[in-house]
Parts: C-alpha cells; structure tokens; sequence
C-alpha cells in the first residue's frame, strides 16, 4: 500500500517539485503516473525508494512510514518493494541468472531456495534459454523482462516501474505492460510511471496525471478497445466502485481536478476530455 | 549472516578482481610502486643510519704517555682507563708501533730514519681507546688526561660531531622523504581504487535498491582490495630482494667502503627478510582494503 498525505517536495534549489499531493494506491492496484517531463514523477518515485524526504506531510510505503524511518532501516523497507528502471540497470558483469539470484542473496536465502525460486521466475519472464547470457548479449525487451524478474523474484508486496517501456520498441512495450498486468493478477501491487499516452490508453485503469507538482486526474479508465470510455462492464464497474480515492481535505479536492474548475464526472466524460486529462492539458470542452 | 553469506560476498570479491582484471591490474601496479618507493626508502635509512654508526665507532681517543714513563706506569693507566664505564676497549701500541706509525706517515722518511734511527726508546708509548657514548667522548678524553703518566689524550672532535650532524641531518631527509613518499603514495593509492570503485558505482546503485546493507557492499569490495594489496605486498617484497640483495653484493666487494665504514656497516637482508615481507604484505593488504572501501563511501549514500 501506498499512500502520500499533503506531501510536498522542494528542491534547495527553491523549485517545487510536489505540492501538497495526497495519494493512495491499495494493495493489489494497478496504476499508470502519467506527467509530461519535469511534472514531478520522478520527484515522486525518488520519495518513495526512499532517496529524498518530503518537506512536509506524510509517505507511507508497504506500512514503513517513510518520514521517520531510520537510515539504517532502509534496505530493510527496499526489500519490500520491486523496482523497475527505465535504463535497466542490470549489472553487466553478471549473467541473467547472477543478475536476479543477487536480490536473494541480499536477503541472506538460503542457497536452495535460490536455485529454485531463480530459474522459475526466469521461465515466468519467458527467458529461460537466455539464463547464462550476460545483459550485453541481450535486446533491449529482454533486458527489461530480466529487470522485471529481479523485482519480482523477492515476492514483494509493490512493484515501481519508471518509464519500464521507454528504451524499447514499441511494440515491445506492449509485451512489458502485459508482463506487468500478469504480475499484478497474482496481487502485486503495481506502480507504474509512463508519459507514453498509447499505452494507457491500450490498457485503461487507473491513471493518476501530475502537472506541475499536483495530481490533476486521479480516475479509472477504460482500455482503448471501448473509446475510452469508463466500462458498463460489471467487473471493471465493481472494480471502480472499490476504488477509495486518498482522503483528501475539502480545500484539496481542487487538486485533483484540471485547474480550478470541478472535474466533470467520469461518466460525462468525453474520450477527447480523457485523453486530455491524461496529457494534463485542459480540454476545451470541460 | 550466515557462514554462506560471507562466503559468496569472499567469493564476489575474488571473482571481481578477474571481471575487472584491468582496474585491479591499475591498482596492484599503483600499490607496488608506491610500497616499493617507502620500503626501500626506509631499508635505505636503516642502512645509511648503520653506515654512519659504523664510522662513528672508528673515532677513538689517541693515548700518548710520557717518554720516560715504565711498563708499570703504563700497565697501571691501562687498567684504569679500561675501568672507565664510558670505555669500549684499549689498544696498546709499543714504541717500535708509534715510530713505524710515525715514519709512515712522513714520506720519504725510511731512507733517513734506516741511517740514524737505531732505537725507539725516545718514542712515547701509545693507545688507542673506543668509547661507548660517542656523545661522552669529550669528557672520558679528560678524564684519561688527567692521569698520571699521560702526556696527552686527543680525539678528533670534528669527525665525532660532523658524524653525529650527518646522521641527524640523514635522519630529517630520510624522514621527510619517507613520509612526502607515503603521503604521495596514498594519493595514488586513493585515486586508483576512487576510478576502480566509480566505474562500478551503477552496480553499487543497483544493491542499495534492492535493498543491500552497505556492509554486503563493501565486503566484496575489501576482499578485492585486500586481495590485490597482498600480491602488490608481495611483489614488493620480491623486488627488494632482488634489488637488496644485488646491492649488497656490490657494496661488499669495494674494499674501499668495507674499510671506510666497517664490514657489519650493511645490513644483510637475511637478517631482516621476515620483517621485510611481513611489513610489505600488511601494509599492502591493509592500504588495498581500506583504500577500496574507504572509496565506496561516495557512491554507497543513495
């Protein structure tokens, strides 16, 4: 579970990078952080591994609360988490195998878990003939699918992918986010930060759009196969309606909504009117 | 953690020296050359600080007795300075001794003397007495002044001090070289192990998000920098040896430096091989693993 309270991020720079953002994401979700370069994503990602403290309010990442946790807890709390890097970020002396089986061995498992677990999270990404390649030996796709094993093979309860699709073929995204989707189907939590509009759209749920460091759409949508429109299905209905949006004061409520207009309700919403929410632009017809 | 887990970090660390055989190659060059520089440094100063108490040991106090002074007077002011504490030993010289000593010393004096010179009894007896604090050497000839019997004790006050300057002087250059030596050295040191650690930083990046302590991280890092350190320590050693020893050689076959300074001058490198290479193996291991991890300081704060 991830939730931020009233949290605000600013830079010694003086730039403001999060302004009062209040934020939660349940176990078992599925979100897209969508923001055009500089909205404050990456802002966002960095305080919830922990690598910058918020200014104010309150990050409370898988029960730690990330505010008053100690320096010396912090691998502790990483280990609860999942991390997915747009560059990779495999290491290149090691083989596919090295490369995941390292998370364990963070752990202290024990070496015969490590040998089972390994080899099945690498036939779970679909690369088992490529357990002994080394990352230089691999194609950008596989090299994310090797970075999603690493996240995946400690169980944790919350998986951060930040821009997972941005040095790959597009129509290797596709295969990224549907690995994605499949984990998040076992009940992993997923958090996953993209500015690639097509992809959300392709796949709906639920978006959550930063601009300027404030969260301007925060609503669940469906995927492009029904216009973009919210589904009438019952299943994505349900879904929907077990949302809890972050409790958020009367005062805020405006944050979450394009400017300072009242967001219209989702189920007035126009597929023009999504799309633009989801590129934080203001549509003409709200 | 458990006994595996340091055994796969051990293991890390060894296999990291291969996978980065050009950066640990850098390192054990760097650390080589900087123990070679401060080791033979400091056998140099052993050497030269021996050398000098070598000659310091030849400076001795000239004894010259009276002309008419008996066998009894003589045996007696022999005993009595042989009593002195600050006495390392007395040489009796005869009277046929001083004069050959005498004629020697003036050339072209052995046709004249061979024809006027039939006896030596109008030469004094003479001794020549060491001392064991060359720093007392002023005193102790006073004090064998002072006897009856004695015409004059005489010493070569300038050569004792010059000595004694020599050796503080050797002392501060041999300090401050050896000391500007390992300060230069460090800094080598350092900045080897600085490239070798921040061309592996991303790698340090990606254990602490996964959740690594940053002792998991250093550990690989030390046994890599330990293990380098005691090959860079003991090639050192092997080096000196060889250098040493081929020195030693040289040095013990000019007659005229074994004269000047006395045979047991040069310290044979048997007699200091175990320290030699105890002291370069620590230090290199200790300087190689702490110099890595003291590197990964920068990159591990994420």
């Amino acid at each position: 579970m991830v939730e931020l309270k009233n949290v605000s991020v600013t830079y010694s720079s003086g730039v403001d990078a999060l302004n009062n953002v209040s934020l939660k994401i349940n176990d078992g979700d599925f979100a897209f952080v969508v923001g055009s370069s500089g909205a404050g994503k990456s802002t966002m990602i960095k305080l919830l591994l922990k690598e910058i403290d918020a200014t104010s309010g309150v990050v409370t990442v898988n029960g730690y609360n990330l505010s008053k946790l100690k320096k010396r807890k912090i691998p502790e709390f990483r280990r609860t988490l999942g991390f997915v890097f747009q560059d990779f970020r495999l290491i290149p002396s090691m083989t596919v195998y090295e490369n995941i089986a390292f998370v364990l061995r963070v752990i202290d498992a024990p070496i015969k878990y490590i040998r089972k677990r390994v080899p099945y999270v690498i036939s779970l990404v679909g690369l088992h003939a490529k357990t002994n390649s080394y990352p230089d030996e691999l194609s950008g796709g596989e090299k994310q699918r090797v970075a999603i094993a690493r996240a995946l093979v400690n169980d944790p309860q919350l998986i951060i992918a930040d821009e997972p699709t941005g040095n790959i073929d597009p129509e290797l995204s596709y295969e990224i986010v549907e690995l994605l989707k499949g984990i998040n189907d076992q009940g992993t939590t997923i958090l996953m930060v993209t500015h690639e509009h097509d992809l959300v759209r392709h796949f709906g749920g639920r978006i959550i759009n930063i601009t300027d460091g404030e969260i301007v759409f925060d609503e669940i949508i469906m995927g492009a196969n029904d216009d973009l429109l919210p589904s009438s299905e019952p299943e994505v209905q349900s879904l929907y309606n077990s949302y809890e949006p972050a409790e958020l004061s009367p005062g805020e409520e405006a944050a979450i909504t394009v400017d300072e207009d009242p967001a219209p309700a989702i189920d007035d919403m126009t597929p023009d009117d999504v799309i633009a929410a989801i590129s934080g632009t203001k549509s003409g017809g709200a | 953690m458990k006994l595996s887990g340091i055994k796969y970090l051990a293991d890390q660390g060894v296999e990291n020296i291969w996978k980065n055989k050009m950066m640990a190659f850098a390192t054990f060059c760097v650390l080589q050359i900087s123990l070679l520089l401060v080791g033979i440094s400091v056998l140099f100063y052993f050497n030269m600080n021996s050398m000098i108490q070598g000659l310091n040991n030849q400076n001795e106090i000239a004894v010259i007795m009276n002309e008419d002074a008996t066998d009894e007077t003589v045996k007696k002011v022999e005993e009595t300075i042989r009593a002195m504490d600050n006495v390392h030993n007395v040489v009796v010289h005869s009277k046929d001794e001083i004069l050959e000593n005498t004629l020697e010393s003036v050339p072209d004096s052995k046709p004249i003397a061979d024809r006027y010179i039939t006896d030596s009894d109008f030469m004094p007896v003479g001794m020549s007495v060491t001392v064991t604090d060359n720093n007392r050497i002023a005193e102790t000839s006073d004090e064998i002044s002072a006897l009856e019997g004695v015409q004059y004790a005489r010493f070569y006050y300038q050569i004792a001090e010059f000595l004694r300057e020599l050796r503080r002087v050797v002392s501060l250059i041999a300090g401050a070289i050896i000391i500007a030596l390992a300060f230069v050295s460090m800094i080598m040191i350092s900045n080897t192990t600085k490239t070798s650690v921040y061309a592996r930083r991303e790698e340090i990046q990606i254990m602490k998000y996964v959740g690594a302590t940053n002792s998991f991280i250093r550990m690989p890092f030390f046994v890599e920098g330990m293990i380098t350190g005691f090959f860079a320590g003991a090639a050192a050693f092997f080096i000196t040896w060889l250098t040493y020893s081929s020195a030693y050689k040289v040095l013990m076959q000019q007659q005229y430096f074994m004269m000047a300074f006395g045979a047991g001058s040069l310290i044979p490198f048997g007699k200091i091989r175990i320290f030699v290479l105890l002291a370069y193996i620590v230090a290199g291991a200790f300087i190689g693993a702490l110099g890595s991890v003291i590197s990964t300081r920068k990159h591990i704060d994420v």
